[in-house]
């Protein structure tokens, strides 16, 4: 995915990334501060939003096989189950039980499984979305603060199932993270952004 | 007691009374219906989409909520009356036309009720059917799915105002016994004659509608509370 001169205004605030390239395959951070332009910049990668200016050419990858957590998941009325298997109904897609139980299971959620999602914790929301995201198995992921609300044995079952899964089907993923232990130990690069500008780029070694 | 049970008894068997009961369910369900597509349709299109002269369209569709029902029946009347626009209908003095004249005042209702839920919820709904790539139909589906406490609300709302009208099936549907006369009209006419039994036997149908409404709205409401998406 490659990111042009892009510009997005929103109220005083100034979004302007000159050159971005999302490398396929790869786990991409985004760091910065409260305010620094990371959820708009994913808004408008993933097409929520419209750019005043600028290019983002997704390199082939169909929109519908793009998927965004967001901070506050919004969660459908039904249950968690009913939830997971979403993304997978839209696609017509027949859910595997003994696959969606193992994914529930790993992140301490099973025992939640019928229960009214909308009456779960906000760190058990957060894991219902990570879940949601994953079961239809996109091409492209981003997270916009997906495990801040999580204990570390709940981030722990997240990391680890998110390099599973690049170990089996690389995925592209973009992750906002305040957590720079996480960053350091998923992320292939790191974007540093300040001020609506990506201001440093790290590569790891 | 013996008494009252025999006066029901002698109420509910009267012809007149069943007809103008059976024309104020036809009248206010197919009204209910037909501003029911009309409005949440609108609604929905009003909150959706931005063009020039929205906020003209919204505040013109607030004035006609407060519209009298009287200047609706008026205004259909007036088209309906055989030397009208759209007297070669013979709607007037029908039950027909007493719908036509319902539904104009319904449909402002429910299309500002409609709009006024959907502003609060459809976009994060629409932003989260993106994020997990539905189409366009599937987010319409899953727009209406999610928003069905609200339109359920709405819709028996506007049933409860329908039921409940006068001035306008009046002046439209002529008052017409076994015809067009309705639970309201026949109270209104029994009233001027002094006839208060029958009158009464109706209010009491008319309350325990309204009491039937009051608590499917209450019980939608609940259920909406449950539904917090914090």
């Amino acid at each position: 995915m490659k990111i042009t001169d892009l510009e997005k205004n929103v109220g005083n605030f100034n979004l302007k990334i000159d050159d971005l390239y999302i490398q396929p395959g790869l786990i991409h951070g985004l760091a910065g501060h409260n305010g620094s332009g990371k959820t708009v910049l994913l808004k408008l990668i993933m097409g929520i939003l419209n750019p005043d200016s600028g290019k983002i050419d997704l390199e082939g990858i169909d929109r519908r096989n793009m998927t965004m957590m967001s901070q506050r998941p919004y969660l459908l009325t039904g249950s968690v189950y009913d939830n997971i298997i979403y993304p997978l109904k839209l696609r017509k897609i027949k859910p595997v039980e003994s696959k969606i139980d193992e994914l529930l299971e790993r992140t301490g959620l099973l025992a939640q499984k019928n229960q009214y999602a909308r009456s779960l914790s906000s760190g058990e929301r957060q894991k219902l979305s990570f879940l949601r995201a994953i079961i239809f198995k996109p091409e492209f992921i981003i997270m916009d603060e997906t495990l801040s609300n999580l204990d570390p044995e709940s981030e722990r079952a997240i990391v680890e199932t998110i390099k599973g899964i690049q170990q089996t089907r690389p995925v592209t993923w973009l992750m906002v993270s305040h957590g720079q232990d996480v960053r350091e130990e998923l992320c292939d690069i790191i974007h540093y952004m300040e001020k609506g500008r990506i201001t440093d780029e790290v590569v790891k070694g | 007691m013996e008494r009252i049970a025999d006066w029901f008894v002698k109420c509910f068997t009267d012809e007149a009374i069943l007809s103008a009961i059976g024309v104020t369910l036809k009248m206010a369900f197919f009204s209910c219906l037909i501003s029911s597509v009309l409005g949440i349709t609108a609604g929905l299109l009003l909150e959706r989409y931005n063009f020039k002269g929205k906020k003209l369209i919204i505040r013109i569709n607030r004035t006609m909520m407060g519209m009298p029902p009287v200047v609706a029946g008026l205004v259909v009347y007036l088209l309906l009356m055989r030397r009208g626009p759209l007297g070669m209908l013979g709607w007037l003095f029908t039950v027909k036309g007493m719908i036509v004249a319902q539904a104009l005042i319904i449909v402002p209702i429910m299309t500002g009720m409609v709009h006024q839920h959907a502003s609060g919820k459809a976009p994060a709904i629409r932003e989260f059917c993106m994020t997990v790539g539905a189409g366009r139909w599937q987010t319409v589906w899953t727009v209406l799915r999610e928003m069905r406490h609200d339109i359920y609300f709405c819709i028996v709302t506007a049933f409860g105002r329908s039921i409940s009208e006068v001035g306008s099936v009046m002046l439209v549907g002529g008052n017409i016994k076994g015809k067009t006369r309705t639970m309201t009209t026949a109270i209104s006419l029994l009233k001027s004659q002094g006839i208060f039994t029958e009158g009464i036997a109706l209010g009491v149908v008319l309350l325990v509608m309204a009491f039937i409404i009051q608590w499917l709205c209450d019980f939608l409401q609940k259920e909406e509370s449950a539904d917090e998406n914090n």
